[in-house]
């Protein structure tokens, strides 16, 4: 009994152990970046490097609010972000409930077809997009960006192997109680995929506020661009103000560890009924 | 008799138009969107592999003129070469540290929440920052930490890592797992979740010892999230672009033939040289890869689901 | 928008058709007939927009109000939009110019895209770089100027023979407005604590290898690096070309040799940092020179700007001795033979205004933009020795005779000449640039992968 004990105080000695040296080499970059965010640009690739900043720049995150618009580009990815997030929860889950639980002609066709597309890299499609896009008068607008990011087939293909993992049982016996297949999907998947909803949530966010290329290519008037777009123009073609855009990389990487932290609440063992599949 | 059986077929057929509908009306949001905005460009893109275009002057039809030029091309035929190599090596790594690391923080134990949100960093933060940390680590330079202990623990020569074209993707590799397994662990922890606690339970009850568990339960449980991760990850691979520009660039941008990877030389017929078609006809050959890959994924689900 | 989406739909179906339609003309003439029946709906639609762009264009003519929207980079820290924007419209009070910025990282790959087709409103763009002006020369989206340079009797000879290496095929499709060369940075701190004298505006390739050395100091933790060379292939290479004798396009690349082999044994020596470490570290050349222990470094003249600015704000004070003198030459070369590369302006074909865009585009390349450029410390494409006075008086400029002397040059060839194959040419020679400055390949057996690489892309 005793030893059983102490196994477990060394199993838990070394779990503890592991957990701290990857928590260490994943912290890295982090320190990293808020070094550099005190340092003038000149500083920041020297090697060797000066973790602690002997004369730390707060003046960087003064700075980044200044020279260009960060708050209202801020405030635009906010608001694409959001929107773009919305949608896809609502499509993604939607659709693969469908993907997942229905019997329908062409299911596996179509859904071939979605994860396919996944393997296109954006490269190639871009050029006819835009064209597309900009002959419907897209070009240069927000409504754009929502539609390229907020129908991704990402989200259906996650969203269909959680509902792959509930039990079909759960669905027959509803249907037999005469729900339909909206209040199922409303009542009982719903429920039970928070998990992956909280995922699917956690990385449309991320994708979104992240994301470059996109509005790079459409959005060409100032008001209307993004923190990403907003973090390049600190890289002219001349120099890079490199101290800055690790001032604002830091600071746009709030929002993203709030949602990360807020929906890890959700992610609890043992909600499923699994013991329904026997 | 045989009426009656029409009558019913024709009920079925209701029923089955029926059900049709309801799944139709389930995926037409999502579908109508991604048919319209992404699907019919890509099918578009991908048709323009049998052409010559450069984005304004007429398209030209020339057969699979595209397809000798990209396998003469020996940019193109390494960048291949290198992408699968990539992606045999980064799959399976990242797929066991991703697992792996899930397990470890999905155990009941203090601090979880940080060390989720400190796995889950590398992904999120900026690749800048990742990279010259990285850089730092493993520079060619004599001094760097690895090459130290490369020469002092293990009495080798100090290699030369992303600038030598023998270790380059040597070195993309492990950068990549290390940058993404954060991601993939967030996936499978979510996988973990719908895990019933009861089975656990009655497996130890019957005298299963933790490998037994993970090996019976865990792997068995977590199959289509396993699917969803195997085949992201291989799609994720074959579509690798910033980490490679970003270790193995040089300040004018070109990536050599020993770290190119298919999405560069796509980048790089597109909108360095403006020929899309031999862009899109290195992307067919990219997405039939994955294709293959997928479908054989999807025999193997399909077995599963039928066991 | 119902109608914007039907047209864009028959824009999809006019390039789905000209594939297929194209594949079965040969065996089946029904289904061409409808590709060009398709082709000529789509077409059109079109010229609806050009009579309205045409009677835009005549009403340029006179005083009537006009937008011309302007494709750029860098907006916030570029000093020269804003004073030529307002010197034009002192003049011409009717045009208002618009600044599109397309961000300098990604400009050649945004502006293709957005060039694409025939939809862009651009009246007037930028272009970076010579590789990006022959890509979008080839899709046939700029306007050849040859006729409104003949017709406004503009004098090409005053951008020193820059614009000849820019036409294609007797076309001339962009003016440049700004030009920078290359020249030799130093930190005159250095020269003097080791008691070597500065730099000269006349001094060969000899000479300034054994100068750099005489001031290196390679004590570990108290580096001095006699010369730096930023990671692009430009800073070694075409070090060659200087002597008139080649091209960087010609598919022979023997001259290079005897750079190569400076520079590898000043790496090999400690004279400059390793390229492998620069490469990975990704230190910027403006950071390495910075740090006050590089003596020499050659760079463009962009970096006046750049050292002046960081040297006012407080961020360089390790460096703020400086001065510039001639690129160095191989012997029996003339001093002043030197590197350049320009920034133009273009009209794209699609342009609603071409007529005021014109009047724009002669304004800011000719003499009177010339003239703001240099009050800004820019050099102009046009260049001149009142053009080098006003821009070696400025405020933070060195005040030695011999850094204003540097800016006269005798001869100036472009970093890449325009050719079919530019972006071609250019993938095989960093990618054995690489590979020599990696100590992977030796210097002949990558000379001899150039010359084969080259003429292979040259021969398509």
């Amino acid at each position: 009994m005793k030893s059983k004990k102490n196994n477990r105080i060394i199993g838990q000695i070394i779990v503890y152990a592991l957990l701290i040296l990857l928590a260490m080499m994943m912290l890295v970059p982090f320190l990293w970046m808020i070094s550099a965010s005190l340092k003038f640009n000149k500083d920041v690739f020297v090697i060797p490097f000066e973790w602690i900043p002997k004369a730390p720049r707060w003046q960087n995150y003064i700075d980044i609010w200044t020279k260009i618009p960060l708050a209202k580009f801020t405030l635009n990815t906010a608001k694409l972000t959001v929107i773009v997030t919305l949608l896809q929860l609502f499509t993604s889950s939607f659709a693969a409930y469908a993907f997942a639980k229905l019997e329908f002609k062409g299911r596996n066709i179509l859904f071939l077809a979605y994860v396919a597309t996944i393997a296109v890299p954006w490269q190639v499609y871009m050029v006819p997009q835009f064209m597309f896009m900009r002959n419907l008068g897209l070009a240069d607008t927000h409504l754009a960006i929502i539609i390229l990011q907020a129908f991704s087939a990402f989200g259906v293909f996650l969203m269909r192997q959680f509902y792959e993992g509930i039990p079909d049982s759960l669905c027959e016996a509803a249907r037999i109680d005469g729900m339909s297949e909206y209040e199922i999907y409303a009542k009982i998947m719903l429920p039970l995929s928070k998990p992956a909803l909280s995922t699917l949530i956690i990385f449309t966010f991320v994708n979104t506020w992240n994301d470059f290329l996109g509005p790079l290519i459409y959005l060409t008037t100032e008001s209307k661009k993004t923190l990403q777009i907003g973090l390049k123009m600190f890289i002219s073609q001349y120099s890079a103000e490199y101290g800055l855009i690790m001032a604002a990389s830091v600071l746009s990487l709030i929002p993203v560890f709030i949602v990360f932290i807020s929906l890890q609440k959700y992610f609890v063992a043992g909600i499923t009924a699994g013991s329904v599949k026997g | 008799m045989a009426a009656g059986i029409t009558a019913m077929e024709k009920n079925m057929k209701r029923r089955q138009r029926k059900r049709n509908l309801v799944a139709y009306s389930f995926i037409a949001p999502n579908f109508i969107g991604f048919a319209v905005f992404t699907l019919g460009p890509i099918v578009l893109a991908l048709l323009m592999s049998f052409a010559e275009w450069d984005g304004s002057n007429a398209m030209k039809f020339v057969g699979l003129d595209n397809f000798v030029q990209i396998f003469s091309d020996d940019r193109f035929t390494s960048a291949l070469k290198n992408t699968i190599v990539y992606s045999i090596f980064t799959v399976p790594i990242t797929l066991i540290m991703a697992l792996g690391l899930a397990i470890l923080l999905n155990q009941k134990i203090k601090g979880t929440n940080f060390f989720r949100t400190v796995a889950f960093f590398p992904y999120v933060a900026s690749l800048v920052a990742v990279a010259a940390v990285w850089n730092m680590l493993f520079t060619p330079a004599k001094g760097g930490i690895v090459n130290q202990l490369l020469m002092n623990v293990f009495h080798a020569q100090p290699l030369k890592w992303a600038a030598s074209s023998s270790t380059v993707m040597l070195t993309i590799i492990m950068f990549s797992v290390w940058k993404n397994m954060g991601y993939y662990m967030v996936i499978y922890l979510a996988g973990l979740q719908g895990i019933s606690e009861d089975l656990y339970e009655a497996a130890s009850l019957d005298g299963a010892n933790a490998w037994q568990k993970f090996r019976h339960i865990t792997v068995p449980q977590l199959k289509p999230t396993t699917f969803f991760v195997t085949i992201m990850l291989t799609i994720n691979c074959f579509k690798v672009y910033d980490i490679v520009y970003m270790l193995a660039g040089g300040s004018n941008g070109v990536v050599n033939k020993s770290a190119i990877v298919l999405v560069y030389y796509i980048y790089e017929e597109a909108f360095r040289n403006w020929k899309l078609g031999r862009a899109s006809a290195s992307a067919l050959v990219l997405f039939a890869i994955v294709l293959a890959v997928t479908l054989i994924q999807f025999k193997g689900e399909k077995n599963y689901a039928n066991d | 928008m119902k109608k914007r989406i039907l047209s864009s739909l028959l824009a999809m179906t006019m390039v789905v058709a000209s594939i297929t339609g194209c594949g079965a003309a040969a065996e089946q003439a029904p289904a061409a007939d409808t590709t060009a029946q398709t082709e000529t709906k789509t077409e059109e639609a079109a010229p609806a927009d050009n009579t309205q762009a045409a009677a835009e264009t005549t009403e340029t003519a006179s005083d009537e109000p006009v937008t011309l929207k302007w494709a750029l980079w860098d907006v916030s820290s570029t000093v020269y939009y804003q004073p030529l924007i307002d010197a034009y419209t002192a003049a011409h009070p009717n045009v208002t110019i618009e600044m599109v910025d397309l961000g300098s990282t990604d400009y050649s790959t945004v502006l293709g895209t957005q060039l694409s087709g025939a939809g862009s409103d651009f009246d007037v763009v930028t272009i970076k770089d010579v590789p990006g002006y022959v890509s979008l020369v080839n899709k046939g989206v700029l306007e050849p100027l040859n006729d409104r340079i003949a017709a406004d009797g503009v004098d090409l000879s005053l951008y020193n023979g820059v614009t000849d290496q820019v036409t294609i095929d007797g076309s001339l499709y962009e003016l440049p407005f700004r030009s920078d060369i290359w020249v030799l940075f130093y930190n005159k701190d250095i020269f003097d604590k080791a008691g070597v004298d500065y730099p000269t505006n006349d001094m060969t390739w000899e000479e300034y290898d054994k100068l750099a050395r005489s001031v290196t100091d390679t004590t570990p933790g108290a580096e001095v690096y006699g010369s730096h060379y930023h990671t692009w292939r430009s800073t070694i290479q075409l070090d060659g070309i200087l002597d008139g004798k080649h091209t960087i396009v010609d598919g022979n690349y023997d001259f290079t040799k005897p750079y190569y082999e400076m520079v590898l044994a000043q790496q090999k020596d400690g004279v400059c940092m390793d390229y492998a470490t620069l490469k990975t570290q990704g230190l910027h050349y403006s950071a390495a020179f910075a740090q006050g222990n590089v003596a020499t470094m050659n760079m463009g003249s962009w970096f006046i700007a750049t050292l002046i600015q960081k040297i006012k704000d407080g961020e360089y004070t390790d460096c703020t001795n400086w001065g510039i003198v001639k690129y160095p030459h191989a012997d029996g070369v003339e001093a002043g033979s030197t590197l350049s590369t320009i920034t133009a302006l273009s009209i794209p074909t699609s342009a609603p205004n071409k007529d005021a865009a014109w009047d724009f585009v002669k304004f800011v390349s000719g003499a009177e933009g010339a003239e703001v450029m240099a009050s800004t410390g820019n050099i102009p494409a046009m260049t001149n020795k009142t053009i080098v006075d006003i821009i070696a008086s400025m405020d933070g400029f060195p005040t030695d005779d011999a850094s204003k002397e540097a800016l006269i040059t005798s001869h100036t060839y472009l970093e890449m000449p325009a050719n079919d194959k530019s972006s071609e040419i250019e993938t095989v020679l960093n990618e054995q640039h690489d590979l020599i400055m990696n100590e992977e390949v030796s210097v002949d057996d990558a000379i001899a992968a150039m010359n084969e690489g080259v003429q292979a892309v040259l021969a398509q």
